[in-house]
């Protein structure tokens, strides 16, 4: 970006001085100042991705599961206030569902939150975790860890454990058995899921293996019905034709309106969103203040810059553009050292905490536009006394 | 001299000054938030057994924490009944029910917390007012903060749990903390009929009074010696002990919050820092000649660290005054129960401190550079 010309150059006199990129001249001025300014400045951008890290990583780790489903169309009991919840329903449903025209294929998913007790091999001690099963015939998640095992989980109680489960559990390791629910089981495999806020690990079976594990008086039934569709099927039809054919208290969801319907459940539940968009605001009134303090020293210190400037004819304007370009260049100076750094804090703490810490088109553009903001806001504060610096009387 | 210097120096350019103690205290007001949060998730986790009577909890060995405890045969608490030490025993039954009657035709989860209306452990909250209402038939009382997803919690509205048809008795204030989005206490009676397989033969929780007097360390390993090993005995203290170290280091809020004040720690240190080092970049002449006129470095320090505390302690109160005001939206708005107590407040001026502190040794750097002959000969002007 270049300067803009002189307001004033009848004679081309000042056509030098008008290109010359004073905004990044009076920034690099004092490298050791804003060295530091671009440190308090990044910190404070660094607190706002992290508040933006952390409720994404928040909500992704409930909608993790419902990612990883295999299917185009989802059906489960219109009862269920949110997906990570037990609601089975009688499997003549998914009978009826492909009947109707446009399924290619629907297959049951069968899950568990409340009734399986996981025994850590290393420790011996017991703890509730979250259950998938399915038919190994007819696979439901798209992960090759778990396909790559489909014959072994044919076998009579044999599982699939979550590597990336609480290390508490004790699922990682080498371990080639544990106990369920009192039964020894044979672990054949391991895929990487992870935790959220509900579950510590995950626990995935056959569906025979499932149903002779669940303790008596538990409803049986299936959970979820994952529907394909034949080539040129339209999603909305297809739902639409679903719901039209199956009981009023079965519910059919695209896997968009099924990601939505889990994450308003979290919205409005939990207070995630607002604790993280608290600290979101905070992070950018210290970022606007910091930011202020930077450019409001700058301009005190070049005030009579700032006058000879207008004393030979540069207006208003030119000069807060000056100041705007400046806090810009600054903005951009400090959200890309913390982005970085973001990066690798959202790694250690995905690592520590189990759960998706990724960075997202969305944390890119609303942490540099919250940047950029409190930059050029603070910077209009700023500017007040330099605009109107009276050449007479600052000399 | 340092402290009169240093005020002096803050009184010189009142603006800059005025700047620096709203970005320390903005940086406070971080720290309590995060702070806040950090224990207002165990607080949370406690918020039950903070409003229950006992001197003891018997549980089994597979307690992990409130919400997953673990099951053990009622006989034990019976016979823990005849130490002579033990005024009594109180067994606390868990479940989780669907209910049947939210809005929209959901039926969210019910934590369902059944007792013996006759030896009831929960004070407070208006619970032990209502213990009469609990002994009519098929009668609940909800926790107030149930989330409105259950429909309106109005006293004599029937509503359906588990396919059986309850009457809201009341409602007390005690938080439902992390056991769910709608939490209901029962009678035993009542419990056994909304759970039939599950019975009141095996207990999660045991609370135990002990006699007046009794130390619970001595009375515990009474207890110990008739139990078998498959029983855990905690005392208060340890339980709270327990609860506290699960949140804080077992679930990711412990590392979410705890990482959040990391953060608001360095935005503090950043902010004190650049206060201090312009302070010094515009007073360097003045520093170079208080050093040729014979005062020390460590006097200058001093200086320093004098001004880093005068603006932290400006900064402190306001930011404490705003905290008292956000932990109240934090508390209303996400049922967290977020609270000033005294060990916070201690924690946030230590927090305070250490920034005072470092970022008067960061920017000592600079000081350095205030060598009278040097910064006299540098300048032209």
């Amino acid at each position: 970006m270049r300067a803009a010309p002189p307001l004033a150059s009848p004679s081309g006199r000042f056509f030098v001085i008008g290109s010359v990129p004073l905004a990044r001249r009076n920034l690099l001025a004092n490298k050791k100042r804003l060295l530091r300014s671009l440190a308090g400045l990044g910190f404070a951008v660094l607190l706002i991705l992290m508040q933006l890290g952390c409720e994404r990583a928040f909500f992704e780790s409930s909608l993790r599961v419902i990612h990883l489903l295999d299917g185009a169309l989802f059906i489960q009991s219109a009862h269920k206030y949110r997906f990570i919840t037990r609601q089975p329903f009688p499997p003549a449903v998914l009978e009826r569902a492909r009947q109707v025209p446009g399924v290619a294929s629907v297959r049951p998913l069968y899950a568990d939150w409340y009734d399986f007790f996981w025994k850590n091999p290393y420790t011996g001690k017991v703890f509730m975790v979250q259950v998938f099963a399915f038919d190994p015939d007819q696979p439901v998640f798209d992960l090759p860890a778990v396909t790559a095992h489909l014959a072994a989980l044919q076998a009579p109680d044999t599982v699939l454990v979550d590597r990336r489960a609480r290390p508490f559990l004790g699922m990682g390791g080498k371990a080639a058995a544990a106990e369920l629910n009192g039964r020894r089981v044979r672990i054949v495999g391991r895929f990487a899921l992870g935790p959220d806020f509900q579950s510590d690990g995950t626990v995935m079976m056959s569906a025979r293996t499932f149903a002779s594990l669940l303790p008596p008086g538990v409803a049986r039934g299936v959970e979820a019905g994952i529907v394909t569709l034949k080539p040129g099927a339209d999603p909305q039809a297809v739902a639409r034709a679903l719901k039209a054919a199956l009981p009023s208290d079965i519910a059919v969801f695209t896997k968009a309106q099924l990601l939505r319907f889990e994450r308003d459940f979290e919205a409005r539940v939990s207070s995630a969103g607002i604790i993280f968009a608290m600290g979101t605001i905070v992070g950018f009134i210290v970022g606007a203040l910091i930011s202020y303090q930077i450019v409001y020293t700058d301009l005190a210190d070049q005030l009579p810059q700032y006058a000879t400037l207008k004393a030979i004819g540069y207006g208003p304007f030119y000069i807060a553009r000056v100041v705007l370009r400046q806090a810009g260049l600054l903005a951009v100076g400090g959200w890309v050292p913390a982005f970085v750094a973001s990066l690798l804090l959202y790694r250690i703490l995905g690592e520590l905490a189990l759960i998706p810490f990724t960075t997202s088109p969305y944390i890119i553009i609303a942490s540099f536009a919250l940047t950029l903001g409190m930059c050029l806001l603070s910077a209009v504060f700023a500017m007040m006394p330099a605009v109107a610096a009276d050449p007479a009387e600052v000399f | 001299m340092s402290v009169p210097l240093a005020r002096r120096l803050l009184a010189h350019d009142k603006r800059r000054t005025a700047l620096a103690v709203i970005g320390i205290f903005l940086a406070i007001v971080l720290v309590f938030f995060e702070l806040g949060l950090f224990f207002a998730v165990p607080r949370g986790g406690l918020l039950l057994y903070d409003h229950m009577r006992f001197d003891l909890m018997l549980t089994s060995n597979q307690y992990e924490y409130l919400s997953d405890p673990g099951a053990f045969a009622k006989s034990w608490l019976e016979r823990v009944r005849a130490v002579p030490q033990v005024a009594r025993v109180m067994p606390v039954y868990f479940a989780s029910a669907k209910w049947q009657s939210g809005v929209g035709g959901r039926w969210p989860d019910l934590f369902v917390i059944g007792f013996a209306t006759a030896a009831s452990p929960f004070t407070g909250g208006g619970i032990d007012r209502q213990i009469a209402v609990l002994r009519r038939p098929d009668t609940i009382l909800l926790d107030a903060t149930t989330r409105p997803l259950f429909g309106p919690l109005t006293p004599g509205r029937v509503v359906t749990i588990d396919g059986r048809r309850e009457t809201i008795g009341g409602t007390y204030r005690l938080g439902t903390g992390f056991m769910g989005l709608g939490v209901a206490l029962v009678g035993q009676r009542n419990f056994a009929r909304l759970f039939p397989l599950r019975g009141l033969n095996f207990v999660n929780l045991g609370a135990i009074a002990l006699k007046p007097g009794v130390d619970p360390d001595r009375a515990a390993q009474e207890i110990r010696k008739i139990v078998p090993g498959d029983l855990r005995i905690f005392t208060r203290r340890q339980l709270e002990a327990h609860e506290i170290a699960y949140w804080t280091t077992r679930s990711a809020v412990g590392l979410i919050f705890g990482s959040g004040l990391v953060v608001a720690i360095a935005v503090g240190i950043m902010i004190v820092y650049q206060a201090l080092a312009t302070q010094i970049s515009q007073h360097l002449p003045q520093f170079a000649t208080l050093k040729a006129i014979g005062y020390g470095e460590r006097s200058l320090y001093a200086a320093l660290a004098a001004m880093a505390v005068m603006i932290m302690t400006a900064g402190f109160v306001p930011a404490a005054l705003a905290a008292l005001w956000l932990y109240a939206i934090i508390r209303r708005t996400t049922l967290l129960p977020t609270a000033m107590t005294g060990k916070e407040i201690l924690l946030v001026i230590a927090a305070s401190l250490a920034i005072a502190v470092i970022s008067a040794l960061l920017s000592a750097a600079s000081l350095r550079r205030a060598d009278p002959a040097e910064v006299f000969d540098r300048r032209p002007r």
